[in-house]
């Protein structure tokens, strides 16, 4: 440290010992009155099928930004009585997303369409090249010939750490959503320093909570969606496409991911299962 | 409770456990720290108050996703300073943050002369006014190292940044301070708190 650093290291730690904060005020009392459940709730009724998703979209590019639900915030009401949304509520919480169901979204900035380009889509990549870009191992599913993606995609900026989006063609038992040729998506990154990196998730259509190898998931079904994400300025933008479909969401250690597809339930938990 | 006090640790599988007492041992242990922490990101005591317990409770039912062994601290305050971030409103300076510069010392050793007492405190109001002219960013970072003494994970976790970047940010800020500093100089200085005239 120079002088002058160290100068100002000690005056703020001199400044510091004469500040007075405000009295903290009795959380305890407050916060255990709130406690009146085991720090794991009950699961709520199973969740219907849902139907299209990210229709209207073309080209990769634009599969790309519906890459960007990691970033993203569907919003709308969840048909569920009190005591569920409750429970609902209280199980939401993975890693880098936070949940919040039914409400009023936030404030939005729309976007123009031109200016899509401008979102930090990440850049296509080969697999191999993703792999050295980012901080975490990337999960490729180990079943049904899907172990190659088609299209990988890399965002080195946002969030922290980076993000990765892999993309597969439609194929037999990988049927084609509204959009080109594009079957699958599935986007990796890690939340654990971000809490609420995805603001909120609600859905007009059904949740339900299932596991991946034993870690908590979510199951998104139904629709209409439509996605918010946080950009790089920290504004929420909501993207004039509708995305609407089945969504499944979940961690492996301090990764999470996300796995959208015209799939059911089970065809997206052993996708989901079979990825190292 | 006989004996030693439990640890962290203790307290944390307990709560995991469902056991309700021995997490509110851990809110009276973490509060201060938690309370503070949103006063310095939400800007202001009712909305830090409001966050703290609202961290407190989430924190409760996200304890399952707790990793067993990993340090505590810097994952309640996550939670919490997320939760302050949610209420911070944009554009407001630390005004309610009643970071008051306290007129004396508490404790000391012999007391100051009145004339170098008034200079210390006029040289800390200075320094606060420097920091309430920095951006957001700036201000957190330094309340953070300095005014919470937060390691660097901690400092991570509340800021919501990689660990790594911590160092660079707090010494990108300082700079910053130091600048403001400099720009202030000798020059007849403000001695009103930033937003004290609210």
């Amino acid at each position: 440290m120079s002088r002058r650093e160290l100068d100002l290291d000690r005056a703020l730690a001199d400044l510091a010992a004469s500040l007075e904060f405000p009295p903290t005020p009795d959380l305890a009392a407050a916060v255990t009155a709130r406690l009146d459940q085991p720090p794991v709730a009950a699961r709520p009724a199973p969740a219907a099928r849902g139907r299209r998703w990210l229709g209207g979209l073309t080209g990769w590019r634009r599969l790309a930004v519906a890459g960007l639900a990691v970033v993203l915030l569907a919003v709308a009401v969840l048909a569920a009585s009190p005591g569920t949304r409750e429970a609902v509520a209280r199980r939401l919480g993975l890693r880098g997303i936070g949940v919040e169901l039914g409400g009023n979204p936030p404030p939005t900035v729309t976007t123009a369409p031109g200016e899509r380009l401008d979102l930090g889509l990440g850049e296509r990549v080969s697999l191999e090249e993703a792999r050295r870009r980012v901080d975490f191992p990337v999960l490729v599913p180990q079943t049904g010939g899907l172990e190659r993606p088609d299209a990988v995609f890399v965002s080195e900026a946002v969030p922290p750490g980076g993000r990765v989006d892999l993309v597969w063609r439609a194929r037999p038992g990988l049927p084609a959503s509204g959009f080109t040729d594009a079957g699958l998506l599935i986007t990796e990154f890690q939340g654990q320093t971000t809490p609420e990196f995805i603001k909120k998730v609600a859905v007009a259509g059904q949740v339900e909570f299932v596991e991946v190898d034993g870690e908590p998931a979510y199951w998104f079904s139904g629709e209409p969606h439509f996605f918010t994400y946080l950009d790089r300025a920290g504004r929420f933008r909501e993207e004039q496409t509708r995305l609407a479909g089945n969504t499944l969401i979940w961690q492996r250690g301090e990764l999470t991911l996300r796995l959208e597809g015209e799939l059911s339930k089970e065809e997206a938990l052993r996708i989901a299962e079979s990825m190292h | 409770m006989e004996g030693r006090p439990l640890d962290e640790q203790e307290l944390v599988e307990q709560a995991r456990g469902g056991d309700a007492r021995a997490y509110e041992v851990l809110v009276r242990r973490y509060q201060d720290l938690a309370f503070r922490t949103a006063c310095v990101i939400a800007g202001g005591s009712a909305d830090a108050e409001d966050a703290a317990q609202e961290g407190f409770v989430k924190a409760w039912y996200a304890l399952p996703r707790f990793r067993a062994g990993s340090p505590f601290r810097p994952w309640l305050l996550a939670i919490v300073a997320n939760e302050a971030r949610n209420r911070r409103r944009s554009g407001r300076r630390q005004d309610d943050l009643a970071l008051r510069v306290a007129e004396d010392r508490p404790s000391g050793d012999a007391a100051p002369s009145p004339e170098a007492a008034a200079l210390a405190t006029e040289q800390r109001l200075l320094l606060l006014a420097a920091m309430g002219r920095l951006g957001e960013n700036d201000r957190q970072v330094i309340a953070c190292r300095y005014f919470l003494e937060l390691s660097e994970a901690e400092m991570a976790a509340a800021l919501g940044c990689r660990p790594g970047t911590v160092k660079s940010r707090l010494s990108r800020a300082l700079d910053r301070l130091r600048a403001v500093l400099a720009e202030q100089g000798a020059a007849a200085a403000p001695t009103t708190l930033p937003g004290g005239d609210r």
